[in-house]
């Protein structure tokens, strides 16, 4: 028995050991391949210029920008939806209809990204140059959309599940005092699956943020800063998957390692500051 | 003197899955009294409890078939009929369940809870209130120093007073208890009897309880539930 035990703390620590050493690794290379353009010290001009090779410009704040905008607004859009959602298959309906609108959604998780992007293409693109009338349709607003219908599901299963783990004799007598389906919400499940919420929002978020092919194939790729959500745009990771596609060993190649870098502490500084901000709410 | 009948049961059936726990009960519930219901273990007296405020609807594989009707001072009104306003019909009729089931909140929200779900803004008439439940269900003195502590840290018997406490605060016609002195000594056993009999004069009192002394002392009918049937049981 003693001995079972060991081995699985051996085998625990050893695994959340090995996954430390992973994320570091990783952030020490990003850094090691950025170093020669770090060396030049165009450090300040990449972060602020426009991006214009032909003049020796490699700057990448309109893809910073454009990152920003793509991600918030497609968790700003999925994260209302996914608790309605959520709530519908775990507390209004978790008979019949909630049992299927969660089979939809486990089923949407299955769905390559790529063909999501067909339809952002050859549905929603359309859809959007018409009702705006402005521009190609390409936009900020589309590759939002579309990226909020794609990371939508992970957050409905995080959230359904934590409902579920709310103890039912909370919801019962949140019932039995004559709480309505939103009151019960409110002030008895969310409260108490805070942390699953949490969980779910941060592995959305990480979605968003890392996703390449919907930016790609729907926000148009404009290098330049966007003004509004109608305008085209792109993300850093699209334009990774651009530069490298085309390039290899010239200042835009290099620069890539830094929109890398960027990326990399986005994220990390996104995860940090709503875990921040979760604690200070719990408290 | 014959009160009025309050509630009014016909040919009611309740299920779970398939399996039948009750076969067609037809009974009325008097106005003002204290009306006790014991009998075996698993023969269904919580499950009937959840058929007047229409709680059976939040377990899975529940359904009820037959008529359940109270009359709250507009004439009888079928209450399992899908129209009738749940919200208000839980207010109307309070339920303490067979296990405490405080909510992961400070001793004073969960008093204060129901006031929150009408949407009382009034803080100084909510304290009122609260401390008067709490006086009434003999948990005041307890925990009066403590109010924003958690309530899950009462023991047992303190968070049974709690729930009662809590059904209490908002006044109900209907008072549905599933064992409510099951882990009280006697002394506060018998303060919830002196308080239940205080109740009765504003309430009508349904009181599942398996202690057949208590159940002599205070209730005015006492039936018998077994074999999905309700009987009167004589003195
Ligand atoms: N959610 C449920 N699904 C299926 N069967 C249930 C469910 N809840 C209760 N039952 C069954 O219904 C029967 C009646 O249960 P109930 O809790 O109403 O009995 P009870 O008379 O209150 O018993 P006790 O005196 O032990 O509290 C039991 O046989 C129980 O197993
Ligand atoms: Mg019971």
């Amino acid at each position: 028995m003693l001995f079972k035990e060991n081995i699985a703390r051996i085998v625990f620590l050893s695994a959340s050991i090995l996954s430390a050493v992973a994320t570091l690794l990783i952030l020490g290379f990003m850094i090691l391949l950025s170093l020669p353009v770090l060396e030049t010290g165009m450090i300040w001009g990449i972060l602020t210029d426009p991006w214009s090779p032909d003049h020796g410009r490699f700057g990448i704040l309109a893809m910073i920008v454009g990152t920003v905008y793509i991600s918030s607004f497609s968790l700003l859009i999925s994260f209302p939806i996914s608790l309605g959602c959520s709530f519908f298959i775990q507390i209004i309906h978790p008979d019949s209809p909630g049992r299927f609108l969660k089979l939809l959604v486990q089923l949407m998780t299955a769905i390559p990204t790529v063909i999501y992007g067909f339809v952002g293409v050859f549905l929603l693109v359309p859809i959007v140059r018409k009702v705006f009338s402005y521009g190609s349709g390409m936009s900020i607003l589309s590759a939002s959309l579309m990226l909020a219908i794609l990371i939508s599901p992970t957050m409905i299963l995080f959230f359904s599940q934590s409902f579920a783990r709310v103890p039912k004799r909370f919801l019962d007598a949140t019932e039995a005092l004559g709480a309505t389906s939103f009151q019960k919400l409110f002030y008895v499940i969310l409260p108490n699956a805070w942390t699953g919420v949490f969980t779910g929002l941060v592995l959305a978020f990480g979605r968003a943020m890392g996703d390449t092919l919907i930016a790609l194939m729907i926000s148009g790729n404009s290098v330049v800063l966007p003004s509004s959500i109608l305008d085209s745009a792109r993300t850093l990771t699209a334009h990774i998957a651009m530069i490298i596609a085309a390039d290899f060993d010239s200042i835009e190649f290099k620069t890539i390692f830094i929109c890398g870098g960027v990326l990399y502490i986005m994220t990390s500084c996104g995860i940090l500051l709503a875990r921040f901000s979760v604690k200070k709410r719990v408290r | 003197m014959e009160n009025n009948i309050k509630i009014q049961i016909r040919n009611l059936w309740f299920y779970y899955k398939t399996i039948s726990m009750l076969e067609g009960i037809n009974v009325d519930f008097p106005e003002n009294t204290i009306t006790s219901i014991t009998g075996p273990s698993g023969q269904g007296k919580s499950s009937f409890l959840m058929t007047m405020n229409r709680l059976w609807q939040c377990i899975d594989g529940a359904s009820v078939k037959g008529e359940v009707k109270i009359n709250f001072g507009n004439g009888f009104e079928d209450i399992n009929h899908q129209k009738y306003p749940l919200p208000m019909l839980r207010r109307k009729v309070g339920m303490v369940f067979q296990t405490p089931n405080p909510l992961p909140m400070s001793i004073f929200k969960n008093i204060a809870f129901p006031f929150k779900l009408i949407g009382e803004k009034n803080q100084n008439k909510t304290f009122e209130k609260v401390e008067y439940a709490l006086k009434k269900a003999f948990l005041w003195q307890e925990v009066k120093n403590r109010l924003t502590e958690d309530a899950g840290v009462l023991s047992g018997g303190q968070q049974q007073r709690l729930c009662i406490a809590r059904a209490l605060v908002l006044e109900p016609q209907v008072l549905l208890l599933d064992e409510p002195t099951s882990s009280l000594d006697e002394i506060s056993a018998e303060m919830i009897e002196q308080l239940l009999l205080k109740l009765k004069k504003k309430c009508t009192i349904i009181l599942v309880s398996h202690y057949m002394d208590q159940v002599k002392r205070i209730a005015d009918t006492k039936f018998i539930l077994s074999n999905r049937q309700l009987t009167l049981q004589e003195e």
